[in-house]
């Protein structure tokens, strides 16, 4: 077997993008009703 | 601009696509109402009248989609193979597949590119997400057969993440956060996947003279099958499946699908745009977004661009499971990934035809326990004495003759549209007769079988079970006769049930049961018997494709690169494996 010196791999380009979560999922309607009017003390 | 309609006519051809399928749905639903239950139908006879709709709907709209395919005008859109203006990043996400092979391929596709002049516009990035150390091992000690192919230093680029977050989704996200901005487009390619240079360079071209295309798919073809099952769904994609995805490309228009590979995106409008959240709850429902490609299309089109796809892009191949165990497995994790769309149907600002997607892609999975569902109700109704109603006269063959026409006429008619357009030709002519009815008759009896296994994965999920993420084994060909049997041991104990059942309640009903129950009462030697070929020559004469009859260049390439490489020991370098295992 041949050996070879250490290379590094990856060395991929240094070029950030940012990519923001999406929302996908809609609150369901009672949830925010029930949320809003009976557990309004956990917002304390 | 093809056979691809602007997006008030795609409008109208969906409405009448839509509607011609629940009309169809709907007057089989009438003359099968009359045939049970004349007009005095009870209980069951609604229930089972529902599910024949439900389910006949569907297979009338995948129909409707081959016939359109089969009666649609070939486009005369020819490739444009000038010089690039943007730069592109090939992307290769492997999890625990063989190196070699990927490597192989890539190594083919490298080559080619550089040939043409175009090393500069093209980077390959692998991104590995292997868990196994083993595997790792030997990918990093493969990279050093690539990392000395022509121009390939500074241009092939390998890294594996320690952990999967976002699994594949996760892995394309991690490459765009770090390097995405050193791209303007990225081609998408799964392990198994294969592209000829040119294709890769007309993909880009489309990217650059349509500023608003977010996504273009290719139609990928399954290549080097080996088994009678992996032949034949060969035979399938390469033949049929162009058809259907023209058929497919006038209704989708501008919001066409994804298919997560063999894709070329604009990275800047997918970054913007395809940022996936973790569903909210626990897996099967919650958590990571599983069939991620459907998503991401739908949220380019949310996000105004266009997503398209073009079934006359030739030259890109992809390989597929090479029997019903491994082929079960996969749509076991599609079915996971399609069920959790349901979550998804109504995510805000999302466009009509992409929550129709949805709903279509969890309907394919659905559809099998419907129709278990009115094979159970139409036994319990065996039971019940007839409720004596009129009737005007619909018979058992009319239903029959119905259903048949509707899965076998799309197909005849691309066997007459193939005769008239050149493709037969390549297919070796007159041969494609005893592929076409092969493929009619293995499907149909494949089909019980597959109906068992995707009702297990729904009823599994329905239940919460997560399936996780296996990979495909794409190698596994011949399957014992005890695998098959330990697998599948379960469809052979229910349709003995149904048939002992019938015999007792209403054999006259029997030759009704046999077509479903039969091949599920054989399955494991269904299972065994479609894999078996692998380790004989390949049949020039049985489900032969006009890739096989006359190989594209890169896979010639590719497989002499990957005969080369097996014959031969990697150059392994001991800093190099301990940097891949311990990445």
């Amino acid at each position: 077997m041949k050996h070879q010196p250490f290379q590094p791999i990856d060395g991929l380009p240094n070029a950030p993008l940012a990519m923001p979560k999406q929302t996908l999922e809609r609150g369901s309607a009672f949830g925010g009703l029930f949320k809003a009017f009976f557990l309004v003390w956990q917002r304390n | 601009m093809g056979n691809r309609l602007t997006p008030g006519r795609a409008g109208w051809l969906r409405l009448l696509t839509l509607g011609f399928a629940a009309g169809v749905s709907l007057t089989a639903g009438t003359a099968f109402l009359d045939l049970i239950g004349g007009n005095r139908p009870v209980f069951l006879d609604w229930l089972r009248t529902i599910l024949l709709v439900l389910t006949g709907f569907w297979l009338v709209w995948g129909g409707t989609i081959g016939l359109l395919g089969a009666l649609s005008p070939k486009s005369r859109r020819l490739m444009d193979l000038t010089r690039p203006e943007g730069k592109t990043a090939i992307l290769v996400p492997i999890y625990n597949e063989d190196p070699v092979e990927t490597f192989a391929r890539i190594a083919a596709m490298n080559r080619q590119i550089v040939a043409k002049g175009l090393g500069e516009h093209f980077h390959f990035a692998i991104l590995s997400d292997t868990t196994s150390l083993e595997v790792a091992a030997e990918e990093a000690s493969e990279f050093e057969r690539l990392i000395v192919e022509p121009e390939a230093p500074g241009r092939i680029f390998y890294r594996r993440r320690e952990r999967n977050v976002g699994r594949k989704a996760g892995n394309i996200e991690d490459f765009i956060a770090r390097s995405g901005a050193a791209y303007d487009y990225a081609i998408i390619l799964d392990a198994d996947s294969l592209m000829e240079a040119d294709t890769m360079l007309a993909m880009v071209r489309r990217m650059d003279g349509d500023p608003k295309l977010g996504l273009l798919q290719t139609v990928p073809v399954v290549i080097a099958a080996r088994t009678l099952f992996g032949r034949m769904m060969a035979f399938s994609s390469a033949y049929f499946s162009r058809y259907f995805a023209r058929g497919a490309a006038m209704l989708q228009g501008e919001d066409g699908p994804y298919w997560g590979h063999n894709a070329i995106v604009r990275v800047r409008a997918f970054a913007s745009c395809c940022g996936l959240p973790v569903l909210s709850g626990k897996p099967p429902y919650g958590g990571h977004i599983l069939s991620h490609d459907y998503v991401e299309a739908a949220l380019l089109a949310r996000g105004g661009w266009k997503v398209e796809v073009d079934p006359e892009l030739l030259g890109s191949f992809e390989q597929g499971p090479e029997n019903l165990i491994e082929y079960a497995k996969r749509d076991r994790r599609w079915c996971q990934g399609n069920l959790q769309h349901r979550r998804l149907i109504a995510a805000p600002g999302l466009k009509f035809w992409s929550r129709f997607t949805f709903v279509q892609g969890i309907m394919a999975y659905l559809a099998s326990p419907l129709w278990l569902l009115l094979m159970a109700a139409s036994l319990l109704s065996s039971l019940t004495p007839d409720s004596g109603g009129e009737r005007w006269g619909a018979t058992p063959w009319v239903i029959g003759g119905g259903v048949l026409a509707t899965l076998l006429l799309p197909k005849f008619a691309i066997a007459v549209r193939g005769a008239l357009d050149g493709t037969n030709a390549a297919f070796g002519g007159w041969r494609i007769i005893p592929s076409v009815l092969s493929e009619i008759v293995i499907s149909t009896i494949i089909a019980p079988v597959l109906l068992g296994f995707q009702s297990r994965a729904v009823f599994q999920i329905l239940f919460g079970m997560d399936g996780g993420w296996p990979a495909t084994e794409r190698d596994a060909k011949a399957v014992p006769l005890k695998t098959a049997f330990s697998a599948s041991w379960w469809i052979v104990l229910a349709a003995l049930a149904a048939l002992v059942f019938m015999a007792y309640a209403g054999p006259a009903f029997l030759p009704w049961l046999l077509p479903v129950a039969g091949p599920a009462l054989l399955a494991p030697f269904v299972i065994w018997a479609t894999a078996r070929g692998g380790d004989r020559p390949v049949s020039t004469w049985l489900f032969s494709t006009a890739n096989e009859r006359t190989p594209s260049s890169i896979i010639v390439e590719a497989d002499a690169i990957l005969a080369s490489w097996r014959a031969t020991e990697p150059v392994v370098t001991s800093g190099l494996l301990e940097v891949a295992v311990h990445a």
